[in-house]
């Protein structure tokens, strides 16, 4: 592997946001394609981290300043990869379903699923069930993210699906649902596709519905 | 006589001095003076703007002198009464006084029969009412769930309908909103005979939560609205998560609990000057792994031993947080977590302490728990009242009379004191080895689950008034119409 890659992976696992961006013109200057350096720099860099975090030995701060460095360099890449005709990650859209304002673990599904290369949309919170669905027709996600803290409010993921299916776009996309009170039972009694118990167990799911789509 | 004899009458401790508590009161008065909060409730955004706040939208900022008006008319001891007028249930808020109870609202219960994690129904409520009425450690009821198997928008009205019968201990209601708020209370109104006797002699507290960082939301202030036009002593407590929802630091995640809450309190003093108030906070870390909010850390001890002399220093009485574990069962863990942080509680003087019985970080509500934590707090509470020192107890007298290679078990002084010198456990095992095995070998969490069984069994709690059966039956018919 050339030294600039492994540069870039150790970048994006240190988190180190000032010298990636650099770090990637010199790569492109000295030939890489951007496709390379996505799959070859910026990805492993990721998956280490991913590792360790399940591991225990980093932690979400951590986390979020490599999928902030990896953002860093994608600005750079993503104009060539758009232009070279490369297919993207996939794009999610994501929420705090109506009537719930607590959304810190949105945000942190949103931040990481950047860091793995997903282009994320994110709504923010008390979002109505009509509000989703303009934004899934706006937007055109492949995968659609709801949360809720309350056990009050986890109700409202079972109308955004239902306004969803109302208005012939549930088929267009992904759903899948978190948050505290929420379980996996709770996911397909509402008709969701799926559940993640946590930020990271969430971007391996938007992966696998990518990866499957 | 003695003169200038100064005393200690039981253990305390004191964390932070006067000069690093000015420091935090001083950021607080900071942060509501130039920062400012979020106020989404108009009604309590014109209260404040009319007492001298200044509204920018929603954006609320109080000069400190607002602030320090709302604390001198806040009242620093007060008592809230058992409903049935037994004045040792009664609670008396006041400096070195330390009470216990459980939490609101987590979705799950370990099922005291099967000892499966299900979700909460109606009748774990009348459970956990029985249990902690009859727990002589537990001091107030809350009810350690949601209800999920009425209409979902009266879980907390068929809550205290539920607990309020079952228990003559004062009850912490929580609720979603006013409609519900009112009906709590007029069940609570019932028993006390009008809103006026209540007034006096207030049976039950209500607890409201504002967002944070920095946001009372629209239900949180419409609580405590309510809750000042009818003169309930009234919780105001904010959940921040340190390094997620506020600062990682502990004397950053106080400054930003304290301004949450005193936003409320600024509300509640200009509508009610002195209504009874607690300020809140459930303060601890947001794991940066297991991205939860920690029941079990260390820090959320220390952080809520600092917001309690905080409050102190301020004038207020404190909701506390203990007896409480991220363990999922009743284990080892649960059992150190919740020992330690109800120690700790008691140690710092915290007024009401919370959530004796949440486990798996909040999510599951375990009566059990609570049982167990029972014998902590006894235990506790013994080291807590002390050494009295004084002629009877010095007992040079009756050293002088055994003298030496003498024995203490006939003396009357021995008589007199042993059974309030010492704490005698409920659920700990003494025995020795032999007689351990022949009572059947149990551990702790094995007597604690029959010590929760017997006690369902068993117990009878004082009754209510019929007036109030009828008001109760009133009451739910006409919750059930308005959800119709």
């Amino acid at each position: 592997m050339s030294d600039v890659l492994s540069e870039i992976s150790a970048a994006v696992i240190k988190g180190n946001k000032d010298s990636i961006a650099d770090l990637t013109q010199d790569a492109l200057e000295t030939g890489q394609e951007a496709q390379t350096i996505l799959n070859k720099g910026l990805m492993p860099g990721m998956d280490y981290v991913g590792v360790e975090f399940r591991a225990g030995n980093m932690y979400v701060p951590e986390v979020l300043r490599s999928a902030r460095a990896m953002q860093t360099s994608m600005d750079v890449l993503k104009p060539l990869l758009v232009a070279g005709g490369v297919q993207m990650m996939g794009k999610v859209l994501l929420g705090t379903v109506k009537g719930d304002m607590h959304d810190i673990g949105k945000n942190l599904v949103g931040m990481m699923c950047e860091g793995a290369g997903f282009e994320v949309h994110d709504l923010g919170k008390d979002i109505s069930p009509e509000a989703f669905v303009t934004a899934v027709k706006d937007f055109e996600p492949d995968i659609v993210g709801m949360s809720a803290l309350l056990t009050t409010t986890m109700r409202s993921m079972q109308h955004t699906i239902d306004a969803l299916q109302e208005a012939g776009v549930r088929n267009r996309v992904k759903v899948m649902i978190g948050g505290a009170p929420v379980t996996d039972t709770f996911a397909q009694q509402i008709g969701a596709d799926g559940y993640a118990s946590n930020a990271a167990s969430a971007v391996d799911l938007a992966r696998q519905f990518v990866d499957g789509a | 006589m003695r003169t200038n004899f100064k005393a200690n009458a039981g253990v305390r401790f004191q964390m932070l001095s006067e000069d690093q508590l000015e420091e935090l009161f001083n950021g607080v008065l900071h942060v509501l003076e130039y920062t400012g909060l979020e106020v989404q409730h108009e009604g309590a955004r014109d209260v404040l703007e009319e007492a001298g706040a200044w509204v920018d939208g929603e954006r609320v900022r109080i000069p400190a002198y607002l602030v320090k008006q709302a604390l001198a008319s806040a009242p620093r001891s007060f008592t809230i009464f058992a409903r049935d007028g037994n004045p040792e249930r009664d609670i008396h808020i006041g400096p070195g006084r330390a009470h216990f109870g459980p939490g609101p609202t987590p979705p799950n219960f370990i099922d005291i029969e099967t000892l499966e994690r299900r979700p909460y129904v109606r009748s774990d409520a009348r459970i956990v009412a029985t249990i902690c009425d009859a727990l002589p450690n537990i001091d107030f009821c809350e009810s350690l769930g949601t209800i999920s198997d009425v209409h979902h928008e009266l879980a907390a009205t068929y809550e205290f309908a539920e607990m309020f019968p079952r228990t003559s201990k004062p009850i912490v209601a929580w609720s979603y909103g006013r409609e519900d708020a009112e009906e709590i209370h007029r069940i609570a109104v019932a028993e006390a005979g009008g809103q006026a006797a209540f007034e006096k002699r207030p049976n039950y507290v209500h607890y409201c939560e504002p967002l944070s960082p920095l946001v009372s939301t629209i239900e949180a202030m419409d609580k405590l609205i309510f809750c000042a036009e009818h003169r309930i002593p009234v919780i105001f407590t904010p959940c921040p998560l340190a390094g997620g929802t506020a600062p990682v630091t502990a004397a950053g995640i106080v400054i930003q609990a304290a301004a949450e809450s005193w936003m409320g309190l600024v509300v509640a003093q200009t509508l009610r000057p002195g209504l009874p108030f607690f300020m809140g906070g459930v303060l601890s870390v947001m794991d940066m792994n297991a991205m939860i909010l920690s029941y079990g850390a260390p820090e959320l001890s220390l952080m809520m031993a600092g917001a309690t002399e905080l409050a102190h220093y301020a004038g207020l009485p404190l909701w506390q947080t203990g007896g409480c574990t991220d363990s999922k069962t009743l284990d080892e863990q649960a059992a150190l977590e919740g020992s330690l942080s109800v120690f700790f509680s008691a140690l710092s003087g915290g007024d009401l302490c919370h959530d004796v019985g949440y486990t798996e970080s909040g999510l599951t509500g375990s009566i059990l728990q609570t049982v167990m934590m029972d014998e902590a707090i006894g235990y506790v509470r013994r080291i807590t009242r002390g050494i009295e020192v004084n002629d009877e107890t010095l007992a040079v007298d009756v050293i002088d009379t055994v003298g030496p290679d003498g024995h203490y078990l006939r003396e009357p002084h021995t008589r007199r004191h042993f059974k309030s010198e010492f704490w005698y456990p409920t659920l700990s095992d003494r025995r020795n080895f032999e007689e351990w095995e022949m009572m059947g070998g149990t551990t702790m969490g094995e007597r604690t689950v029959t010590r929760a069984q017997e006690i369902m069994a068993t117990h009878e709690p004082a009754g209510i008034r019929p007036k109030t059966e009828r008001a109760i039956e009133e009451v739910l018919a006409a919750a059930e119409e308005r959800v119709e």
